[in-house]
């Protein structure tokens, strides 16, 4: 007994003096102050590299430091967290999910295009419900091919989004207060097969392991090898991918919009003339003049 | 509309049909000097404010096709198609760029010249957003955030045609308190003046971050609306929030002459005496700027990590010896310590 009490005051003694180790340790910081450690993360220096002296360099100092931003409006009655662009005036009014399952997006990131001019925000704006395989699919005889959603967190398949409902049901309300989100499905369509019994995609959990590994030993690898390990993950997919009019069409669509869940309305408004002439009429297609009233030179 | 081919009926603002493509929340690239730019339009929140009247090319002037090459900058200056019902005459920002030229942040000098690092003072967006309808809603004496059906009733039985009486109702009732909360201004200001480049180029002090030190910061990161933010103090009496001047001018609302005057308004300290403002709001503690600042400072930090860390050895020595009882560096034979010796020595006969 007089044991088990020498044992819980020593170890109470002992407890004390981390404690006091730790106080010490925790108030530092608060008697010294921070200053000059907000500076010396801007520094390039940091990175491994010389002063900043182009704004290409403060740029990437500034992306290499900061993490994702957000802003807080407060409305009084509604709060409203969103992220931060610096210099964007509309508001945003909410988060994306990120892909965390797409091989792809691990190193070409969420906003991949960036050569047409024309067309590539619309590009970019399909990459966040379509995998890049959906349109960037190699070529094979696409049989038995078919198309699923998928968690954006883990890459599962899922049922097609609840939110094809909001969408569907905007357009028999009236009411101009409703306000369906487009393409913010927390899932993407992708292309996959059945095997063994059970549907597949084509970028899986291999594949994803297979670019987790290339990514942590690339430093290690020569460059022939990074190469032929690039040309190996890049097999499944192609360069020449599916274009626009294979799905904006009124007869024959790439993708089966009824079976992923689009509905009625929204398949005939991607394949109606809006969608279609637009894309058909490019360089052709202005806003009549009679849209600005008292402009005659206006529009063309 | 039949002529375009838009089969889809647009919101009120929007007679182009824009959102066809704006309300994709990914529609967006990489700008060519590698910044994001995000061309989503977030319908909801854009008819949740002042702006909801206006029409897309109101702003976006130069926009003549659809799809469209990249957009020029909008200029808040430019004259829209509402008309200000106050003059009967197409509305403008004009008047608040005038008033932000006569003001410290003007990037021009006295004589027109731009000042040295002109290119850091700051525009309409540097500041603005999108602004939004804060609302109350008055009824019966009672007062809450937000707009009810029943608070704009009244209005509603004169005022039927369209949306005149929500218009009206929500402007007016968000003009009645702080369109901003006080922290979102303080953060405004924080984008520049509380930028290290930025203050080293225009030499100035670190005010935000001495500002969130003092009572009134506290109060405001604790949800306070009711405490002075920025443009409380700084913004000439009378004038328009966009008039901010230099503390050595002798119409600012922070000069030395002035600044009793601004603490004792009567939204704040009323009945306070003159020496309220004898104090120095935004102390930063710069050796060559504030050396008296800077080593009382100093002395402090010193004076507490010495009180401190001398306790707090003290009380650890004293754990060490509960821990070890009869540990000493130096025993006799016998393996007593001198302190043993001294308390067990026999007394002499």
């Amino acid at each position: 007994m007089r044991f088990f009490k020498r044992l819980i005051f020593k170890l109470y003694v002992l407890f004390l003096m981390a404690f006091t180790i730790w106080y010490g340790y925790f108030m530092f910081p608060l008697i010294f102050g921070f200053e000059g450690k907000e500076a010396a993360s801007t520094s390039l220096l940091e990175l491994g590299g010389a002063e900043i002296e182009t704004e290409e360099e403060r740029m990437f100092a500034k992306l290499i430091k900061e993490q994702t931003q957000t802003s807080r409006t407060d409305l009084g009655y509604k709060l409203i967290e969103q992220p931060y662009i610096e210099g964007r005036f509309h508001h945003i009014g909410f988060e994306l999910q990120e892909d965390q399952a797409s091989i792809c997006v691990r190193c070409h990131g969420n906003v991949p295009h960036d050569e047409s001019r024309e067309i590539r925000s619309f590009l970019n704006m399909h990459a966040f419900y379509l995998a890049c395989e959906t349109c960037h699919v190699a070529e094979d005889d696409g049989t038995d091919r078919q198309y699923r959603w998928y968690n954006k967190d883990n890459g599962e398949v899922v049922p097609n989004p609840v939110a094809f409902r909001d969408i569907e049901e905007s357009y028999r309300t009236e009411s101009a207060s409703f306000y369906p989100t487009y393409g913010n499905y927390g899932a993407k369509i992708s292309p996959g097969k059945e095997q063994g019994g059970a549907f597949a995609f084509i970028h899986g959990t291999k594949e994803m392991a297979f670019v987790e590994r290339f990514i942590s030993e690339q430093d290690r690898l020569g460059p022939e090898q990074k190469s032929q390990m690039k040309q190996v993950i890049h097999r499944k997919v192609s360069s020449d991918p599916i274009v626009c009019k294979e799905c904006h069409n009124e007869t024959d669509q790439y993708l089966p919009y009824a079976e992923l869940g689009y509905p009625r309305t929204r398949v005939g408004e991607l394949t109606d003339t809006s969608v279609v002439n637009m894309i058909l009429k490019y360089k052709e297609f202005y806003i009549p003049s009679f849209l600005s009233p008292g402009t005659n030179d206006e529009g063309k | 509309m039949a002529l375009t081919g838009f089969p889809e009926p647009a919101p009120a603002g929007d007679e182009l049909n824009c959102v066809l493509c704006h309300k994709h929340r990914g529609l967006s690239r990489i700008d060519e000097n590698g910044k994001f730019r995000l061309f989503y339009l977030n319908q909801e929140l854009f008819d949740a404010g002042p702006h909801r009247r206006n029409k897309c090319k109101d702003c976006h002037s130069d926009i003549d096709r659809i799809p469209h090459k990249p957009a020029k900058k909008v200029t808040c200056t430019q004259q829209c198609h509402i008309v200000e019902p106050s003059g009967n005459v197409k509305f403008s920002h004009q008047s608040i760029a005038d008033t932000l030229a006569t003001s410290v942040h003007s990037s021009l000098d006295a004589e027109g010249n731009p000042k040295p690092h002109h290119e850091d003072y700051p525009g309409c967006k540097d500041c603005h957003d999108q602004p939004l309808y804060r609302p109350l809603s008055v009824y019966k004496g009672e007062v809450k955030p937000g707009i009810t059906a029943r608070a704009i009733s009244r209005c509603k039985s004169c005022h039927t045609s369209g949306d005149f009486a929500e218009d009206f109702y929500e402007h007016v009732t968000s003009r009645l308190h702080k369109t901003r909360f006080p922290m979102e201004t303080i953060e405004v200001c924080a984008k520049c003046h509380q930028d290290p480049d930025f203050r080293e180029r225009h030499e100035l002090d670190d005010v935000v971050t001495t500002y969130k030190q003092t009572f009134h910061g506290k109060l405001i990161a604790l949800g306070s609306e009711r405490t002075p933010d920025c443009l409380d103090c700084h913004v000439v009496p009378g004038e328009n929030t966009h008039l901010i001047e230099a503390q050595d001018q002798p119409t600012s609302s922070v000069n030395k002459a002035n600044l009793s005057a601004t603490c004792r308004t009567s939204d704040c300290h009323e009945k306070a005496g003159a020496m309220l403002a004898g104090f120095q709001t935004h102390v930063t503690y710069d050796r060559d700027k504030y050396p008296l600042q800077f080593y009382m400072l100093m002395f402090f930090k010193a004076l507490m990590a010495v009180v401190l860390y001398f306790f707090l050895t003290l009380i650890f020595l004293e754990l060490l010896r509960r821990l070890f009882p009869r540990f000493a560096f130096f025993k006799d034979k016998e393996g007593n310590t001198p302190h043993h010796r001294i308390r067990n020595k026999k007394p002499e006969a």
